[in-house]
């Protein structure tokens, strides 16, 4: 079969730029960690195809159930539209730190990619694993395991997240912090 | 320029009037063929006799290929002479979701070659699921003077480039359809590239690329295009920007902006929906209740990597109630495809119950072999319900937790199946074989992660002639299997990607064997051993 020679496969990447496993025509991606590999008895191949971008998230890590570059059955174009992360390469974004109390090892949360505190407070359950993530406006029932997210402002001064509107949240927050509540 | 006549063929092809099948010359059921337009129409008048194969071929003008593998170009132009369009399709439809390596093949460029010889007044070239680089584009550009109409899905392997070549030379260029390509976004300049005095454009689709585009030159392309009629943007058109493209053409049809309905806006007389499951239930409840015309719908997950992890807010997305009141309300539907994270037996029997008409019917629970969430039990009496109540089914999807109770009710039931895919069900080969077995018009059947084996590949021994492909991948079939059925099917093209020790992956041609006479769809296996 004639082969034309390796033109690069494009790439819609959620970065906006090839990732370094996806520029070579041979790339394949390293065997995966099957100790810390969820995977609810699929066998899963490995195949990652440049066209696809990074098979795994950057932002994923072992505590997080892989991103599965093969399921469910949604093409890539739709799949990076779907997921926020578009596949315009100029997108901005605003990644900020995020600290859970008790934990050392700080997150990163691209505070662009979400259109609101609700999506805002999906992501950080999905990051830190736990469901007892609060605002003041989400009504809950309080227990002295339940998680508040504050942020710290310009002015240097620690604040409940979602007490002003979101764009105006987003023109002052510098970081965020996950506290326990009855340490508030 | 006329179609080539059959003036040069060898006399003892033509029959003498007395031995002849049919009462009148050839040329007037030439004349008369003109009028059969659909490709399956065209095989059944190949097959009848000679004389009609003789003038079926001579007046085809539009060729369709469903898998490129299945005849060579040299044969297609030796049987077709007067070939003015051709769709092509590659790729397995699985390779939309990375299960098909890089580099696996689908190469336009033999097939130019062969046309810019056999063809040179080509118009119309619609491709799917092919490679094609900037090279071939710019090959094409300047091999076709008469070149009205490029399409382009899911195609990969070329860049805004290669649009810029097609752009400057295809001076009668009238529809240039680019759609949900894996292509690099160099620049919006390509479309400067259209000439001075260039007005032959009719649709204009490039809704998928990512970048900015000239937008004077496209406003300018938009003025001189009189005819334009279809028209289809990205996202980096403003709606000011759109204003002013609307009013420079007056006989603009369909306008699209590539976006995604991100709200649900019930919109009475919408024919096709297509929403993000972030509408929920009350969403689908307000479609079923406003949109009664509607006759497809497509829901897809907003966050497709929302694992099973309990939220106090419960599921998100879209659940069954959903599916039940859009059925409730849109009688009319006989096109689905639905995503959710929980279904249950008796919410899709009540759903076909509510619309039998269902033509297309594809469910993606999407946590793999997820039970009935209410009754824990499998998900076989939901498709069970789908074939006996959906006579006219001719597309099926299926999911969740499925013995091979399925694939009997699919084999027993489902008459009209044409196309089935399957991921992550059934539990002996018998699944597989009820289906072979049972189903007398599936043309493409696609399994992934199934516990099929070589006793279900070979069951299938006497259908894949009349098929288009099988997929297989994740499976329990072996080397020797493969190698068996392409031994017995001398006809069908076998191929067996595999991987070796180091994990790179190979697509290793086990055997292939083309016949010189083939009809015209024929099929081919591809079929990835799971070791």
């Amino acid at each position: 079969m004639i082969r034309q020679g390796d033109s690069p496969s494009s790439s819609i990447d959620s970065s906006g730029h090839p990732c370094p496993s996806s520029t070579s025509s041979v790339s394949r991606p390293t065997k995966k960690d099957l100790s810390t590999d969820l995977r609810l008895g699929i066998i899963s191949r490995t195949i990652s195809s440049a066209s696809s971008g990074s098979r795994y998230d950057s932002s994923s890590s072992a505590a997080i159930r892989e991103h599965r570059s093969d399921w469910p059955p949604i093409k890539p174009l739709l799949r990076s539209t779907l997921t926020g992360k578009g596949a315009r390469p100029l997108q901005a974004t605003f990644f900020v730190k995020v600290y859970m109390e008790g934990i050392p090892i700080g997150r990163k949360v691209d505070l662009f990619a979400h259109q609101g505190y609700d999506e805002l407070i999906r992501t950080l359950r999905r990051m830190f694993r736990t469901t007892n993530i609060i605002c003041p406006d989400v009504a809950q029932v309080s227990s002295n395991k339940a998680h508040v997210l504050t942020y710290e402002d310009k002015e240097g001064d620690w604040m409940m997240v979602g007490d002003v509107p979101w764009e105006m949240f987003l023109t002052s927050v510098k970081r965020l912090k996950i506290t326990r509540a009855d340490k508030c | 320029m006329a179609a080539k006549r059959r003036k040069e063929m060898p006399e003892e092809a033509r029959s003498p009037p007395e031995g002849r099948a049919s009462p009148f010359p050839d040329e007037v059921l030439e004349h008369v063929l003109v009028f059969v337009k659909s490709h399956k129409d065209r095989s059944a008048v190949s097959l009848v006799c000679k004389e009609w194969y003789t003038a079926e071929r001579w007046s085809r003008t539009h060729v369709f290929i469903g898998n490129c593998y299945s005849v060579s170009p040299e044969i297609l132009v030796r049987r077709f002479p007067n070939i003015r369009s051709v769709t092509l399709k590659g790729k397995p439809r699985f390779s939309d979701f990375n299960l098909v390596p890089p580099n696996w093949g689908a190469d336009i460029h033999p097939w130019l070659v062969a046309f810019a010889s056999a063809y040179p007044f080509l118009e119309e070239l619609r491709l799917k699921r092919m490679t094609v680089t900037d090279e071939s584009l710019d090959f094409l550009a300047q091999s076709f003077p008469g070149f009205k109409a490029l399409s382009l899905v899911s195609c990969d392997g070329f860049s805004t480039e290669g649009l810029a070549s097609i752009a400057s030379y295809c001076r009668n260029l009238t529809e240039l359809d680019i759609q949900e390509n894996g292509i690099e976004d160099l620049s919006g300049s390509w479309l400067n590239c259209f000439p001075e005095g260039f007005t032959s454009l009719e649709v204009l689709n490039f809704a998928n690329l990512g970048t900015e585009v000239n937008f004077d030159a496209l406003e300018r392309l938009v003025g001189s295009c009189k005819s334009l009629r279809v028209l289809k943007l990205n996202k980096n058109v403003s709606l000011e920007q759109l204003q002013r493209l609307l009013v420079r053409a007056p006989n603009l049809r369909e306008l699209g902006t590539g976006s995604f309905s991100q709200e649900y806006s019930p919109r009475v007389y919408a024919e096709v929906e297509n929403v993000l499951d972030t509408v929920e239930d009350k969403g689908l409840e307000a479609v079923g209740s406003s949109c009664h015309l509607l006759e497809e719908l497509r829901v897809f997950p907003a966050d497709p990597f929302d694992q099973d992890i309990n939220l106090d807010e419960g599921i998100s997305g879209v659940t069954e109630a959903g599916f039940i009141a859009v059925s409730e309300g849109c009688r009319n539907l006989h096109y689905v495809l639905y995503f959710c994270r929980q279904m249950t037996n008796a919410a899709v029997a009540a759903v076909v119950r509510n619309c039998p008409n269902f033509t297309h019917f594809r469910l993606c629970i999407m946590n793999p072999r997820q039970p009935d969430y209410v009754t824990r039990e499998p998900m076989d009496d939901a498709f069970g319900s789908v074939v006996k109540s959906c006579t006219q089914l001719q597309r099926l999807a299926v999911s969740g937790l499925l013995t091979d109770k399925t694939f009997e009710y699919i084999g027993t039931y489902a008459k009209n199946l044409e196309t089935l895919s399957v991921a992550f069900a059934g539990r002996s080969d018998r699944g597989m074989q009820y289906v072979m077995e049972g189903c007398p018009k599936l043309r493409k059947l696609e399994i992934r992660d199934c516990p099929f084996g070589n006793a279900a590949l070979l069951s299938g021994l006497e259908r894949y002639e009349s098929m288009r492909s099988l997929w297989m991948s994740a499976c329990n079939v072996t080397m020797n299997a493969c190698q068996l059925l392409a031994r017995e099917m001398p006809r069908l093209n076998v191929e067996v990607i595999k991987e070796d020790e180091s994990d790179d992956i190979q697509a290793e041609k086990v055997l292939r064997f083309l016949e010189s006479w083939l009809p015209i769809s024929c099929q081919i296996c591809y079929i990835d051993c799971g070791f």
